[in-house]
């Protein structure tokens, strides 16, 4: 109806109400130019967005070999084989401690961060410059550079810590205890997560009215107090957009792993599963059902954190 | 804003700091290592004697390594290029639709973006292979960059989507009014007013390309479309490449993101906050 409507004028208002003295052609003609501007960006949407998930989710329910067909229907068979798998299972316990320590890390020290931004002052821009670094870099090279950091051999934790006679000699970092593995390498991954982290919870305290403060210091409040009472109640917008961010980003864990520690046991994600599984093992349908327990998983958990830390915030 | 406490705002930019910059210190300090100096105990903190040897080893010295970061260089270059460069042309064209035309099936379309980007990009890895090797596609730039396009496409059209909105409509509608076709009034009017909006966006989409690891890992099966991250990636799983060297070629591949989130910070807060908080 809208598009018949509107003919050839150029519907500049979003309601449609078009400006006065707008010169109106009569013409009923159908209007071809917003399909023309939308029809690229469609055809990437469906082909190579939508469709690849419709795939994913029907034929997690299939058996795919690509050097064995026919792909036949199997039910619920791939999902079994996958919680059967043992390294699928101690996948799962890492991703889980690489989400909770990712989520955690992140967020307190992008409160941390955002809090040391929040009131103007003189090279502050610079900061923001220097603190968005790591977001912009390929997570890839950042495991380079970390490893520099957590080497055996030459890294610079261990050449700081016999210096400071805090450990009495050179100590293997990644891939001896699974949680000081997982902790190390999910460092590196809140690294570069905590930058967005920043920003987008110091936009919520820049939404914070000043007189909020100065009414609290009136009556006796601490800094500490109007941190808890103030801050971060009014930062939970923000706060919440930030831990979802890093709940996509934790749970889908691939550079970081797989570059600090390879393929062993010890911090090997779902999505690096999902690679083995599919690229190595070419057993594309338990893949299929891989990607889909991980999306599924992610959406849930981005929903819990909305529900559980998103409040409406209102000045 | 919480009552002054210099101290405290000192030590968060003191950690900020230190946070952003001591991984990276350290890795330009390997690079500018030998392989002896770098293997001391305790390390050096500063280079002994700053070499440049292993630079000059990866740009210009033979050998396959040398010439696996030199080619997977131009590739990581040419496909962020194309990438981008599409993306943003075909994101500005859709935004500029949804943001001041009505057509039918606009709110659908618009859903279906909006849908695209809460699923992780890896749900689409395993489909994404299968269709590239059904059209012979798989190890080319085409390929590559097609994949990348429909990533960060949503992304894009979302950012110009909400920039072009917050443009004044009154500008466009006197051009309306001088007679000016739509695709004039896009193309004189809207485009210089949503320029820092494309800028953006342009940049947000480079970083992201530039950043990519799974999908040309599945994708890029040899040295002809590698980008740089999948090859350096390569040389770390082997224990023969010299650590100044893997530090040198670290650094060359941050280079490009590094110099780009320092000189245009601006853009990119402005981008990301446009791009998620709405």
């Amino acid at each position: 109806m809208v598009g018949t409507r509107s003919g050839r004028r150029h519907d500049v208002s979003p309601a449609g109400t078009g400006a006065p003295g707008t010169p109106r052609r009569p013409g009923r003609r159908f209007d071809l130019l917003p399909y023309a501007l939308v029809t690229p960006l469609a055809l990437f949407i469906v082909a190579l967005a939508l469709f690849p998930a419709g795939v994913t989710i029907v034929q997690s329910f299939f058996r795919v070999d690509e050097l064995n067909p026919p792909t036949t229907f199997n039910g619920l068979e791939n999902f079994r084989h996958l919680f059967a798998d043992g390294s699928v299972r101690s996948s799962l316990v890492n991703t889980g401690l690489y989400v909770l320590i990712g989520v955690a890390l992140s967020t307190v020290l992008g409160i941390v961060m955002a809090v040391t931004l929040q009131r103007p002052f003189r090279g502050r821009s610079a900061l923001i410059a220097v603190l968005i670094l790591p977001w912009a870099l390929p997570g890839v090279v950042e495991g380079i550079v970390w490893t520099g950091i957590w080497d055996s051999n030459t890294g610079l934790l261990n050449s700081v810590l016999t210096s400071a006679h805090l450990i009495p000699e050179y100590q293997v970092f990644l891939g001896q205890h699974r949680f000081l593995t997982i902790f190390a390498i999910e460092l590196v991954q809140v690294w570069q997560m905590t930058p967005l982290s920043t920003l987008l919870i110091l936009a919520s305290l820049q939404n914070i009215p000043g007189e909020l403060y100065e009414a609290a210091v009136l009556d006796g409040c601490s800094p500490w107090a109007a941190l808890r009472r103030i801050t971060l109640p009014l930062a939970r917008p923000g706060i919440a957009i930030a831990m979802v961010q890093a709940v996509i980003a934790t749970i889908n864990v691939f550079d970081q792993p797989y570059v600090l520690n390879g393929s062993a046991d010890t911090g090997a994600s779902l999505t690096m599963q999902t690679y083995f599984i599919s690229f190595q093992n070419l057993d594309f349908g338990e893949g299929y059902a891989l990607s889909l327990l991980i999306t599924v998983a992610t959406l849930i958990l981005s929903l819990g954190v909305v529900k559980l830390v998103y409040r409406q915030v209102e000045f | 804003m919480p009552r002054r406490l210099p101290w405290a705002r000192t030590l968060g930019i003191l950690f900020i700091v230190l946070w952003s910059l001591v991984p990276l210190y350290w890795s330009l300090n390997t690079s500018l290592q030998t392989d002896a100096q770098i293997s001391e105990r305790p390390a050096n903190y500063v280079p002994p004697g700053p070499t440049l040897r292993n630079y000059h080893a990866l740009l210009t010295g033979p050998g396959e390594i040398p010439e696996t970061i030199r080619r997977s260089s131009l590739n990581i270059v040419v496909e962020c290029t194309a990438a981008t460069l599409i993306t943003v042309v075909l994101a500005t064209l859709a935004a500029y639709a949804f943001a001041r035309m009505r057509f039918r099936g606009r709110q659908l379309l618009f859903y279906a973006v909006l849908a695209t980007m809460a699923f992780p990009a890896y749900t689409t890895l395993i489909p994404l292979y299968r269709i590239m090797s059904v059209f012979g596609l798989v190890n080319t730039y085409t390929g590559i960059v097609l994949v990348y396009v429909s990533g960060f496409l949503p992304l894009a059209t979302w950012i110009l989507h909400s920039y072009m909105t917050s443009l004044p409509l009154a500008i466009e509608e006197a051009g309306q009014v001088d007679g000016a076709g739509r695709m004039q009034i896009l193309w004189r009017i809207v485009l210089p007013l949503a320029w820092p909006g494309i800028v953006s966006t342009a940049i947000i989409t480079f970083l992201f390309a530039w950043a990519q690891f799974l999908f040309p890992l599945v994708l890029s099966s040899d040295l002809s479309t590698q980008p740089l991250t999948v090859a350096i990636a390569a040389l770390q799983g082997r224990h023969v490449v010299p650590f100044g060297l893997l530090n040198a070629a670290g650094v060359l591949a941050l280079a490009v993101p590094a110099v780009i989130a320092v000189s245009l910070n601006r853009f990119i807060v402005n981008g990301l906050l446009s791009g998620s908080v709405k």
